[in-house]
């Protein structure tokens, strides 16, 4: 990373938004473009956070202050980036959930933070979700994806449910893409049940929403 | 707090300070590394057994701050339950330190242990932690309860009935948990153990699933106990504390169970250390149960025997041990598959540590709990013979042993051998190991008997001493 970017991506390292939000409006004044920001610095220094934590060498704590830090750069520059009439950063709004039946939460939460911190505006609906108001929530929120969690096989019949509720209507089919994980969910078994994707670990579901939302406008 | 403390929790789940989930999460994740720091906590992946009687006492403090301070989130009502250091001091000592498991020949009396205690440890075994399929998971358990140094039994869980997914809140919920109480019972009654503990049923997702494994007749019993959880981290519900109405009421005894994850809401080591001893703070107050199941686990491989996970087994075990009176276990998740070296490596290392530093065995989770039928009783025996080889040792001495026995399968962590399942390695019909299984069961005992635990010895020791021990008298 070219030296220019380095004490923002220091400042996003330490979780620190008031420092970050002053060192990217400085960047700014010289000439840099809130693109430039987001492209060449945000990103890579949010890589290299999401590879240190897929080998525990930072931890959850750290990504979600930095997640904490990146929200409120992105807040203060993407309507400047709007207004340059920049595209290319917001990825896609993805709602997320832990499936009806199942209260783990973690990870769940670790994929909606990386999202995030990626440049996909996130809903996460929490856990214990059902089927019909996570389809609900993504037609609300104009969601471009649909990620579920599943934890416990039992809940397994009711992510079958939310992919059914969306590939069996005409209307939602060529909406919204559906990505899937969890411990018992095995690429075999999202494919059969009729996912569009699936991640077996949060850095992996980012690179999967990536690919699903590749192309679409 | 009077001894019916429900209605003055469900006064405070209700009137507790409002917070979002996320807001709780956050308080927590700024609140840990300050108490870290200010304690002077810290982690030496070199000493994982660590005889710093000092910083253990200080974890200790440091954990009761964290639960006074922030209390524990009620997911139902959105609001932090809150409790004064006076309040939470008188119900931390009240929690029992002796207590009576099972009934009649087979039932045994589980102690507090102390650092370096000589009381042997209880061990409980069963597929805790592994999922285990219709068709074997009574044979599984059978295998265990057989096992003559296994004081306990853990159901396991299993995820279909009669070959249909199980729906929580369903018939089909129902029907397997009393099919799985039912099995449970038999095993321990084919193993000529009728009266021994059975300590859950984990079949069942919601409250209605777990108060239909109670059956007196061919079920669970209340000399038996189930589990009741904590979300992570400091989390509970409705859900969960209506579980303790209902054994409370029946007079069955209530597990605490916590599962803080390594790399997680506490960050490292040290803050999941601390949110360990502070979980079983919580479990005390909220849950008041005869023992707690410490589970704790890495966030990606789903197991405690990496160096981080054995220091913070060591460092909550001698907190817990030396500050409460708490009945403590802890179980030993595992990457290795069953029928391997590597898995016993892996509890060998745990199993040593348990010993010194407070805690009874909790069993193993096998292969990161993700495949099913992982679990043998030939690796509870192994589990057992190792505590009771490392009685009487010093924290310093066991140290060198776990850096020892991590040595034989650290650099395989992240690559474990998956091993095999249940009926790949017994006979499913005389319920015997086969000799694959033996042969690297035999491998590492005399290995472990080279480096100076009496394998063979201590645990005819310790049978013979049972009745001193603790066996109803």
């Amino acid at each position: 990373m070219d030296g220019k970017w380095q004490a923002l991506c220091r400042t996003i390292n330490e979780g620190n938004s008031e420092a970050g939000v002053a060192e990217a409006l400085r960047l700014l004044e010289t000439g840099e473009t809130p693109l430039a920001v987001f492209l060449e610095c945000v990103e890579p220094c949010l890589a290299d956070i999401g590879d240190r934590f897929a080998r525990l060498e930072t931890f959850l704590p750290e990504l979600m202050l930095a997640a904490d830090a990146v929200k409120a750069i992105q807040e203060e520059l993407l309507p400047r980036l709007q207004a340059d009439g920049s595209e290319g950063y917001g990825k896609g709004r993805v709602v997320i959930g832990t499936i009806f039946g199942d209260i783990h939460d973690i990870g769940k939460s670790i994929v909606s933070v990386l999202l995030q911190v990626n440049g996909y505006e996130v809903k996460d609906l929490g856990v214990n979700v059902p089927a019909k108001d996570l389809v609900q929530a993504a037609k609300d929120f104009d969601a471009d994806l649909i990620g579920i969690s599943g934890l416990m096989m039992p809940s397994l019949p009711y992510i079958r449910d939310a992919i059914a509720l969306v590939k069996e209507n005409p209307e939602l089919v060529d909406r919204f893409r559906i990505m899937v994980g969890g411990g018992p969910v095995t690429r075999e078994w999202a494919l059969q049940a009729g996912a569009d994707g699936y991640a077996d670990n949060a850095v992996g579901a980012v690179t999967e929403a990536a690919l699903l939302l590749e192309g679409r406008p | 707090m009077n001894t019916n403390h429900l209605p003055e929790i469900v006064d405070r789940s209700e009137t507790g300070p409002y917070a979002a989930e996320s807001d709780f999460d956050l308080m927590l994740v700024k609140k840990v590394p300050e108490l870290i720091s200010r304690h002077g906590i810290k982690f030496d992946p070199k000493v994982l057994v660590p005889s710093d009687d000092a910083m253990v006492d200080r974890l200790y403090e440091a954990a009761v701050e964290l639960f006074v301070d922030i209390g524990a989130y009620n997911q139902t009502s959105e609001r932090r339950i809150l409790f004064s250091r006076g309040e939470t001091e008188e119900i931390v000592a009240g929690q029992p330190s002796r207590i009576v498991l099972g009934t009649g020949k087979d039932a045994v009396v589980e102690v507090h242990r102390e650092v370096e205690s000589l009381v042997p440890c209880r061990v409980h075994s069963g597929p805790t932690g592994t999922p285990s399929s219709e068709r074997h998971h009574k044979l599984i358990l059978q295998s265990c309860a057989q096992e003559p140094l296994v004081d306990c039994l853990g159901a396991g869980s299993v995820s279909t009935y009669m070959g249909r997914q199980i729906v929580p809140g369903s018939p089909t919920e129902i029907l397997g948990t009393r099919r799985d109480s039912a099995e449970a019972r038999e095993a321990v009654r084919k193993a000529g153990r009728p009266g021994m503990h059975i300590e859950d049923n984990a079949t069942p997702l919601t409250c209605q699933g777990k108060m239909a494994a109670v059956d007196p007749a061919s079920g669970l019993r209340t000399s038996d106990g189930m589990l009741v959880s904590q979300m992570v981290e400091m989390k509970t519900d409705y859900d969960q504390l209506s579980r303790v109405a209902y054994m409370q009421s029946i007079g069955m005894h209530i597990v605490d169970l916590l599962v803080p994850l390594v790399g997680g809401l506490g960050g490292g080591a040290e803050g999941t250390a601390l949110l360990t001893v502070a979980e079983h703070i919580l479990g005390a107050v909220l849950y008041h149960p005869s023992y707690h199941f410490m589970g704790h686990m890495h966030l990606m491989r789903i197991n405690n025997t990496d160096r981080m996970g054995l220091w913070i087994q060591a460092m909550a075990g001698q907190a817990l041990a030396r500050n409460t009176p708490m009945v403590v276990s802890n179980d030993i998740y595992c990457v290795s598959g069953t029928g391997t070296s590597g898995l016993l490596w892996e509890v060998a290392a745990g199993a040593m540590i348990g010993a010194v530093c407070g805690t009874h065995q909790h069993g193993m989770g096998v292969a990161g709990g993700a495949t099913v039928d992982q679990t043998t009783g030939l690796e509870a025996r192994f589990q057992a013979q190792v505590a009771h080889a490392a009685l009487g040792m010093t924290r310093s001495e066991v140290n060198e042993l776990v850096l020892g026995c991590l040595s034989h399968y650290e650099d395989r962590l992240d690559d474990p051998d998956p091993g095999k399942s249940f009926p790949q390695l017994y006979d499913v019909a005389t319920l015997k190991p086969n000799g694959e299984w033996l042969d690297q069961y035999e491998s590492v005992c005399e290995a472990l008997t080279g480096m100076g635990l009496d394998i063979d010895g201590a645990w005819r020791r310790v049978l013979r001493d049972r009745d001193l021990a603790g066996v109803v008298s």
